[in-house]
């Protein structure tokens, strides 16, 4: 990818520069101006080479991610005659057990680090020297887009550093952090200066990227004529905390905003996080954010350009309107939100039949020993109102009561037989247990059978668009009337198990009403990351075909299969609601556990198999952030399959995926 | 994503045209690259399958027709064909070549040629950081017939050795390098020059090479004053391929941390740090007063990052003579000198 991006970037590059020259060249009115500009340049790096160090470190990692660690030297500034260089986070992000500092008179000194700021990553070191040199520094005011500006490193074995010019690009990117620049930067330079023709240091060059947070975020576009650097004004502000040795955090407040245009609508608070300092300083659902600091606010994308540049622990003044009235809160931002807890009332929703009237939410089951089996509401019961608030679906009752808190109490308003009842039931977590017994529905195929009904049965098929294939599961009794689960099986290298699967699954599929299908990995030796598209693609084709319960679209894994079963439902959130992983730890971060996109867990391991205790400790993981997880263990079982009962036990698990 | 950053880079380099000035005209700039191009050629070749490319760039440094060129699997065939800047088609083959400094001289089979050329000993010139500097080649084979190559500009990033130690590039170049702030190393790009903005020779565009240490693509040049004296010796038929460097060729004993009474921590991880676990007593190390958890960081002035690597350059040391060890205690570099053991060569490691 970085090679693709790196050739596109230089084709366009050269076929410009020849057309340029004439142009861009031409000094016929001051011939000596462009020699004036590069003694300007040297000079200029000259100033502030006393400045830039040399870092190197030892041992650590030699992979993050799948970003390949340098073992080369990278760069540093330093801030303080008494020892004190910042750098680029990057050039740690393998956690080295130890790091160097050599000055630029060839000092080298052994460096401790200090802190890191986790929003603008950099890391300040310390080393135990005196006298240094310290940069002049630019002021932030008078930077101007189109000014020259000098990136400077020290990655390469000489007694000058490292030079590429070019010049500031933009002010004010990823949230207001960051400026950009045209000139080269790369792990050449990542933690070195940038400078500007007076030989005052604007910024400190870091990779970083609009789309991604974390240390290895914006490497792909090294040299691509796309860097960013912090400036050093900025650095200096918060130089006082860092050098204390508490990192800094990026400072959350605890709030959601109704989905929207975020360069259009308004910024409405959605969703307040439990225990958030959103809500310890009153700040409300509904409530719409007027102003940030005395910034004004009127689109969504300011209020994260507001925050972007605040840590935690800092306290911000925001105004939000509520009733027509003027709210003012003064809130303490913190690092660390707690996690969503979903909530769980008890009742599975009545699957929708086409042309049904929308009234409320049937109850098609009740889940055992839950707080709707407490409260004694029944199968055939009709959710109408929650508390105060009327219910007009399945999505609209989830949604209220994942505003809920685990504990509370709700009343529930049922039309029982016509007659209106009101239940109380008191909230609890969603259990880790798959009920022993869990009738579905009774499914018949249509008759007489439509014409235009798609294929059933076991079949192959080409993706249309697409140089990949995959298999297919149908039910028999398939009927476009009602939503048909989806199991996509995510085989494991060099076994697709299409037979086994298929012999396997087949019952599960009829009685619970799922088509399997079971897309083929490119190699069969595994899957690569970027086939992700080719099964995004698959399941979009297989809801256009059939009539699929979105609700209860589920990826399923075994053994190295799981990788990749787990990067798609955490690519594609908004697709998946559930991954059965079966022999195979989770080795991702999870993302976190939101509300508006549900994602539940399977895991199974047989007990004798080496991996099971990792499996164990997914479980614990996964429950730690807040997510619904259920782990089957097979006695005595090693590195196998799954046996039968555990797919039953799937089976009512998927069954469930939709309760509340 | 890709195509986001294509517009970017578009959006980007129109708005370069309009800086640094606006003035339109021959400015010395230009007609230094009027003259640098008509002394440069394409080169066609072997390639072509399993994404090797074909072609390469040349310049012309002699009337009679010799190029010099990037030494590469484009050459290794026998229809080596040499595009002149005005569009002439031309036969040529390898007069001969020098792998160590990835360079090849080519004759082009014609007479009577009379070809603009440089001249290596007039026109060639050395450049330090920040230097203005232009890049001539045919990459990616973006011009055709006699279309000019391509020009790119830039500044020297760096004067410096390529190879801060074995094994960090996949070259066979290890000498000093103009490292460059413009992507000028893309295939077919080899072989092309490294001007000054008055039109001096610099030096010669090398192959693709990514840094193993860095992991990132670099962009270099071989200096003309490495090439000029074999490509003149080559063009005189008198030239004789290099000899690896007589350091490299010696004999060198086999050592092992132990032989020193070094014992080092486990080497699990693929990078483990050179901590010492032990120091054995009545050592050499014990000697000079190395101690338990001291980390080794450098073995006779190089960065050792793990335990592999410590091993490998103890694999390498003379035999009789002294190794100086850097450790860090503490807060503390540390540095000390250990007497290497006499100890005849291990047969077959002389490389």
């Amino acid at each position: 990818m970085i090679a693709a991006k790196r050739v596109s970037g230089c084709l366009i590059l050269g076929v410009a520069m020849v057309l340029a020259p004439s142009v861009a060249f031409g000094q016929q009115a001051e011939p000596d101006l462009e020699a004036r500009e590069e003694k300007a340049f040297k000079e200029a790096s000259a100033v502030v080479a006393p400045s830039v160090v040399r870092i190197q470190t030892v041992g650590g990692l030699d992979r993050v991610g799948r970003v390949l660690t340098g073992t080369a030297a990278t760069t540093g500034v330093v801030v303080s005659p008494d020892g004190f260089v910042i750098s680029s986070a990057f050039n740690f992000v393998s956690r080295p057990s130890s790091v160097l500092v050599t000055l630029f008179d060839g000092r080298r000194f052994p460096a401790k680090i200090v802190a890191n700021d986790r929003a603008r990553m950099l890391t300040l070191l310390k080393i135990e020297a005196d006298g240094l040199s310290v940069p002049k520094v630019a002021a932030r005011k008078d930077f101007r887009v189109g000014q020259w500006a000098i990136a400077m490193g020290r990655t390469y074995e000489s007694p000058l550093p490292s030079l590429s010019v070019g010049i500031i690009s933009a002010l004010d990117r990823i949230w207001g952090r960051a400026l950009q620049t045209d000139a080269k930067i790369s792990p050449a330079n990542y933690g070195g200066p940038l400078v500007d023709i007076r030989g005052q240091v604007i910024g400190v060059l870091v990779p970083l990227s609009q789309r991604q947070a974390g240390r290895t975020a914006g490497v792909e576009w090294y040299d691509s004529g796309i860097g960013f650097a912090i400036p050093m004004s900025d650095i200096l502000e918060t130089l006082p905390r860092l050098k204390t040795g508490t990192d800094l955090l990026p400072g959350l407040m605890g709030i959601t905003l109704k989905a929207g245009d975020v360069y259009a609508s308004a910024a409405i608070i959605d969703r307040v996080r439990f225990n958030s300092p959103a809500e310890k300083s009153g700040l409300k659902p509904g409530d719409i954010i007027a102003s940030v600091d005395g910034q004004p606010i009127r689109r969504l994308v300011q209020v994260r350009n507001a925050l972007g540049n605040k840590y935690a622990g800092d306290t911000i003044t925001v105004v939000v309107r509520r009733d027509k009235a003027s709210v003012e809160q003064k809130i303490e931002l913190t690092g660390k939100l707690e996690p969503y807890t979903p909530t769980f009332l008890g009742i599975l929703p009545s699957r929708k039949k086409q042309g049904e009237p929308v009234n409320g939410v049937a109850v098609r089951g009740i889940l055992p020993e839950s707080p709707a089996s407490i409260a004694m509401i029944r199968p055939g019961d009709r959710v109408v109102q929650l508390d105060k608030t009327p219910v007009a679906d399945a999505a609209g009752l989830f949604d209220l009561i994942s505003r809920r808190r685990v504990g509370e109490k709700v009343t529930v308003h049922v039309d029982r037989g016509g007659a209106r009842q009101s239940l109380v039931a008191k909230l609890a977590v969603v259990p880790s247990e798959v009920p022993a017994v869990l009738e579905s529905e009774i499914i018949t195929a249509p008759d007489p059978k439509p014409a235009d009904l798609p294929k059933t049965g076991r079949f192959n098929q080409k993706l249309p668009g697409h140089d990949q294939d995959f298999w297919a599961y149908v039910p028999e009794n398939y009927n476009p009337a009602r939503g048909f689960g989806l199991v996509v099986w995510i085989h494991p290298g060099s076994d697709t198990k299409e037979a086994d699967i298929h012999e396997l699954w087949k019952p599960v599929c009829d009685e619970r009403g799922l088509i399997l299908v079971g897309p083929r990995a490119k190699e069969i030796a595994g899957w690569n990351l970027n086939e992700a598209g080719f099964i995004e693609a698959m399941v979009k084709h297989i809801q256009e075909k059939y009539n699929i319960d979105d609700q209860r679209i589920v990826l399923h894994g075994f053994s190295d299969g799981c990788r990749f079963a787990y990067h798609l439902a955490f690519k594609y959130r908004s697709l998946f609601r559930g991954v059965v992983a079966s022999s195979e730890p989770l080795k991702l971060r999870p993302p976190e556990n939101r509300p508006d996109l549900r994602l539940q867990f399977f895991l199974s391991c047989g007990d004798k198999d080496n991996l099971y205790r990792q499996v164990q400790q997914t479980r614990s993981r996964l429950a730690a952030m807040k997510f619904p997880v259920t782990l089957s263990s097979v006695p005595d079982d090693g590195h196998n399959y799954p046996p039968i009962p555990v797919l039953d036990a799937i089976g009512r698990w998927i069954e469930m995926l939709d309760r509340i | 994503m890709t195509n986001r950053v294509l517009t970017g880079l578009l959006g980007l380099t129109i708005a370069c045209v309009s800086f640094p000035g606006d003035v339109v005209g021959q400015s010395p700039v230009h007609s230094t690259i009027q003259r640098v191009q008509q002394r440069m050629v394409k080169v066609f070749g072997a390639g072509g399958i399993r994404r090797l490319h074909s072609y390469s760039t040349g310049f012309v440094v002699s009337p009679a027709g010799h190029v010099a060129t990037v030494w590469s699997h484009v050459l290794d065939t026998e229809e080596l064909t040499v595009v002149l800047a005005d569009g002439r088609k031309v036969t040529a083959k390898v007069l001969n070549a020098e792998p160590q400094l990835d360079l090849a001289v080519l004759e082009l089979q014609a007479e009577d040629l009379d070809l603009p050329s440089w001249n290596l000993e007039a026109e060639s010139s050395d450049a330090g950081p920040g230097t203005r500097v232009l890049g001539f080649s045919n990459m990616f084979r973006v011009a055709t017939g006699d279309e000019m190559v391509s020009v790119l500009h830039g500044v020297v990033a760096a004067k410096a050795p390529l190879a801060t130690r074995r094994g960090a590039f996949e070259t066979s170049y290890e000498g000093t390098a103009f490292i460059v702030d413009a992507v000028t190393n893309n295939p077919g790009a080899g072989g092309g020059v490294l001007t000054t903005r008055g039109g001096r020779l610099l030096g010669m565009i090398g192959k693709e090479l990514r840094n193993a240490e860095s992991n990132t693509w670099v962009n270099y040049a071989v200096p003309i004053a490495e090439l000029k004296q074999p490509i003149q010796q080559i063009i005189a038929g008198q030239y004789k391929a290099r000899q690896r460097d007589p350091e490299e060729t010696e004999a060198k004993a086999r050592f092992r941390p132990l032989e020193f009474g070094i014992v080092l921590v486990p080497d699990v991880l693929f990078r483990t740090p050179a901590f010492i676990d032990r120091v054995q007593p009545g050592s050499v190390a014990a000697g000079v007063g190395l101690r338990p958890d001291d980390l080794v960081l450098f073995v006779n002035g190089d960065l050792v990052q793990s335990c592999r690597v410590f091993k490998q350059r103890l694999g390498r040391i003379k035999s009789g003579g002294v190794l100086k060890l850097t450790v860090r205690r503490g807060d503390k570099l540390v540095p000390v000198e250990l007497p290497v053991p006499e100890k005849p060569a291990t047969p077959g490691d002389n490389k």
